[in-house]
């Protein structure tokens, strides 16, 4: 984008003028101002934050749309600890705990300039828990009975069961909406609501447009009760090539681009009008195992349904040396089915060692030998082969799969990666569970309750199917228990005991690592969510360029 | 003559007819659907409400006949992905991708019949031979790959040009003058890319026709009756436009292959764009639509090539 033309500079001071005596706050007159261009690889396919399931929409939603309270950097979800008022200002508990009157912000306005009431809480509950609608975090407020209404400014939250983690599920989950806009609307036709594409929200910044394919644009809302954003404006531009992404960036058309890969990072940090930003990561990859026979579940898998083959295949891999060679100092060890940013105590257990000389006679006292001299070891006449399956959207995953074919050959075991459209993967893997192995990976939400969705029997994400009771119970009695200190020695359980059943192997937490130009001065970014403090950020007023200048007026 | 036409548009309608059930059955077949598409993280439970919801645990044969019905009501259906209808899915991309592909076929058609006539009148000349390896050269380039170096020459080295996408992040800002010029320097890359080996195929039809219509008997008696050599030559290159108007029916399948990629490199949001985002979300009525609105497009392109050569070739309109 060049911005340099005489005539387009007189308009952007006319504009500026104009928006100054409007007292919209000119870019040029203010200590704020300025544009900030991210650049993404797709755009969500609703902005209606019930049904946004996907990376894309998450950031777009999260500056228009405000929660009741904001969990805190540290991520805490136990209590009400570390939270702060959004748009309420204040909650009591009651005595038993199962229920939490939230008292509203009597200044919040939507941007449409309605106040917003505690009935807007309760349609929100409503809408999040529709069977009408596909609504991905519904699973998460089961613990929540329902919403009532006391005053126009109080909205109460009562529980089924008292828990450590019921603020969290009754703030987190939810972006609260406008029912004077929505509740004329039959639920099931909310999908298809314009609301979607143009929504009203709450927060720092508001809508103001969606070229399908190109971009979304949010603007500051001046008028908001929490004060009006520092930047000006935030563009999401769209370029679904990742070179063309990293292009923009360099070429100055784009200011930030989150998830880096490792073959970008030297071009970048040789960039000087660019920094690296680091973000904690909230997720882990791992190759788990199925452990029941794919053709008939009824069954132990005859390979991993032991818990030795599942153990010495562990201990047969550096995973160190393997997060060096694909990540190089952009990756670390993933310590087990969650990342370490949410354990509290990483030495409370002990993972399998690296060890291939235990890994071969673990597997040689399984009777897992090799019987005819082909290189691979056998039993009963069953080779030790399996594939692992891998989506082809990821190439660090592809990168994995070669080098653990190479470090199960050493001790005899033939292991041969299968590369599938994301499509097929997820067919075989979390649908029909037709596979052997899979490299697969999870994003997590603050908390642990993770692990229970994918680790427990039953859980929605328990591809493998692995099974066990103290587990489970382990599981249960951390997420249950109100005393922190019994927390952390119940996960120190939790986390000892899957490593010793070893249902899968935990590999690596990838370091999220973003782009930015250095105009921006930023606040520190939280795992969950680098743009929670988006509405704080600023530019450098001695680094300001064209599109910086703007100012808030509306277009010629 | 028109019962010819009714017949060639007939023939059309059926192969369209055809495309959209062979995308349709094919898609379907394809592992996943639009739940799993989702992605990794969602429960069983979403996605049982997910396929109540758009009937996709119907039988093959049920989802078929509801989207046959659905389509011959002149509804082109709802996109799960993008969480509106397929017309208005079609209707932000239809029209960009045929900004880009009629001014490529525009560029490609001028450029080749201009540098093949050029070639074809001095055929076997040094500069004959060295256009004609340039165009060779061109014609092998994979064209997501020369849509790369152009990015990477053009926009990220020399800074002359835009990257990506239609218009600039802040188009909206602009006057609309600058408007006008904003669009303009977005197009010449995705153009260039597209148009260039279609000026390449072009060029080599048009030379081998100018060839032999330079050779013909009627060009002899012109140039012995005294007429100026430009008029001979304008003469012979009328002659040489059949192989040209029926190669165009036929680059149209090929630009449409073409866009995808190059739609794909500059993020410019057309139908190749709109195609494979839905491909990969399992949208199917997308994709239908795409599927009728290229085979359509292809069928349209050929009949009409069909009708011009009828026109052009004088033995064909009499006989």
């Amino acid at each position: 984008m060049r911005l340099a033309p005489l005539r387009w500079l007189a308009s952007l001071l006319c504009i500026g003028v104009a928006s100054c005596t409007s007292n919209e706050g000119g870019g040029e007159t203010r200590n704020g101002g300025g544009t900030l261009v991210v650049t993404v690889p797709a755009e969500p396919s609703t902005l209606f934050p019930p049904l946004v399931t996907g990376v894309q929409g998450m950031p777009i939603i999260g500056v228009i749309f405000d929660r009741l309270a904001e969990i805190g950097d540290a991520l805490e979800t136990f209590g009400d600890r570390g939270f702060t008022p959004r748009l309420a200002t204040g909650w009591r508990w009651a005595p038993d705990s199962l229920s939490i009157a939230f008292t509203l912000d009597s200044t919040a306005r939507w941007h449409d300039g309605q106040p917003v009431t505690a009935e807007d809480v309760r349609y929100t509950f409503r809408v999040y828990t529709s069977d009408s609608l596909a609504v991905d975090v519904k699973s998460l407020l089961g613990n929540i009975d329902s919403v009532s209404v006391g005053d126009p400014r109080t909205a109460t939250f009562w529980f089924k069961r008292r828990m450590p983690r019921q603020f969290y599920d009754a703030t987190y989950h939810m972006f609260v909406l406008p029912s004077h806009l929505l509740d004329t609307i039959a639920m099931a036709k909310l999908e298809s609501a314009a609301f979607g594409r143009a929504p009203v929200g709450t927060g720092r910044f508001r809508f103001a447009r969606w070229d399908p394919g190109q971009r979304i644009e949010v603007l500051a809302d001046t008028a908001n009760f929490r004060g009006s954003a520092t930047l000006d404006r935030v563009i999401w531009s769209i370029a679904p090539d990742f070179s063309a992404s990293t292009v923009r960036l360099t070429a100055g058309d784009a200011d930030f681009l989150e998830m880096l890969r490792p073959e970008n990072m030297a071009g970048i940090a040789r960039m000087p009008s660019l920094r690296i930003l680091e973000n904690r990561a909230l997720g882990y990859s791992f190759l788990g195992f199925n452990l029941r026979d794919p053709k008939n579940r009824s069954r132990p898998n005859v390979l991993f349904g032991d818990v030795r083959v599942r153990r010495a295949l562990t201990m047969a891999v550096d995973r160190e040396r393997l997060v060096r060679n694909v990540f190089d100092s952009l990756g670390m060890v993933a310590m087990g089915p969650a990342p370490r940013a949410l354990i509290s105590d990483t030495s409370a257990f002990t993972p399998l060692p690296f060890n291939v000389a235990a890994a071969t006679a673990l597997l040689d006292s399984a009777g897992w030998s090799d019987h005819d001299g082909d290189g691979i070891r056998d039993r009963n006449g069953v080779p030790l082969a399996f594939t692992i399956h891998i989506p082809s959207s990821s190439v660090s995953r592809q990168r994995y799969g070669v080098l653990l074919q190479e470090q199960f050959r050493q001790i005899g075991v033939q292991a041969t990666p299968l590369t599938l459209e994301n499509n097929a993967w997820n067919n075989a893997v979390y649908e029909r569970f037709a596979f052997d192995a899979f490299l697969g990976g999870w994003q997590t939400s603050p908390g642990l309750v993770g692990v229970r969705q994918v680790w427990t029997s039953g859980g929605s994400g328990n591809a493998g199917l692995y099974e066990n009771a103290v587990f489970d119970a382990h599981v249960d009695s951390a997420l249950a228990t109100f005393d922190p200190t019994a927390s952390r020695r119940y996960w120190a359980r939790v986390f000892q005991q899957i490593h010793d059943d070893a249902p899968a192997i935990w590999l690596y937490e990838q370091r999220t690592m973003s782009a930015i130009s250095r105009r921006f001065v930023t606040t520190p970014l939280r795992a969950d969510a680098w743009y929670a403090g988006l509405a704080d950020w600023r530019v450098d007023p001695a680094l300001r360029i064209d599109r910086d200048r703007i100012g808030r007026g509306t277009p010629p | 003559m028109l019962r010819r036409a009714l017949l060639r548009f007939a023939q059309g309608a059926a192969v369209v007819v055809a495309a959209a059930t062979i995308a349709f059955l094919l898609l379907h077949l394809a592992p996943g659907d639009p739940a799993t598409a989702l992605g990794e993280g969602l429960s069983p439970e979403l996605r049982a409400t997910i396929r109540a919801q758009y009937g996709l645990d119907d039988s093959l044969a049920t989802q078929y006949w509801r989207w046959l019905q659905t389509l011959l009501h002149g509804d082109l259906g709802w996109s799960r992905a993008e969480h509106r209808s397929v017309a208005a899915v079609l209707g932000d991309a239809l029209p960009r991708s045929l900004m880009l592909m009629g001014c490529a076929l525009t560029v490609s058609l001028v450029g080749g019949m201009l540098i093949g006539a050029w070639q074809g009148a001095r055929a076997g000349s040094r500069a004959d031979r060295a256009t004609s390896l340039g165009l060779l050269i061109v014609y092998s380039i994979p064209e997501f790959w020369f849509a790369l170096m152009l990015m990477v020459v053009f926009a990220h080295h020399l800074r002359w040009l835009p990257a990506t996408g239609i218009t600039s992040d802040l188009y909206e800002y602009l006057t609309p003058g600058e408007q006008r010029l904003d669009r303009l320097r977005h197009l010449i890359l995705p153009l260039t890319s597209l148009s260039l080996i279609g000026v390449a195929v072009f060029a080599r039809y048009q030379r081998l026709a100018m060839q032999e219509s330079m050779a013909l008997p009627f060009v002899r008696t012109a140039r012995a009756k005294g007429l100026a050599e430009p008029a001979v030559r304008r003469e012979a290159w009328r002659a040489a436009l059949l192989p040209v108007i029926s190669i165009t029916g036929v680059m149209l399948p090929a630009l449409l292959t073409g866009v995808v990629f190059v739609e794909r490199v500059f993020s410019w949001p057309g139908m190749g764009y709109t195609m494979i985002r839905a491909i990969e979300a399992r949208d199917y009525p997308v994709v239908s639509a795409g599927v009728i609105l290229g085979s359509a497009a292809t069928a349209l392109g050929a009949a009409l090539a069909d009708i011009a050569r009828d026109f052009a070739d004088p033995r064909v309109r009499s006989a």
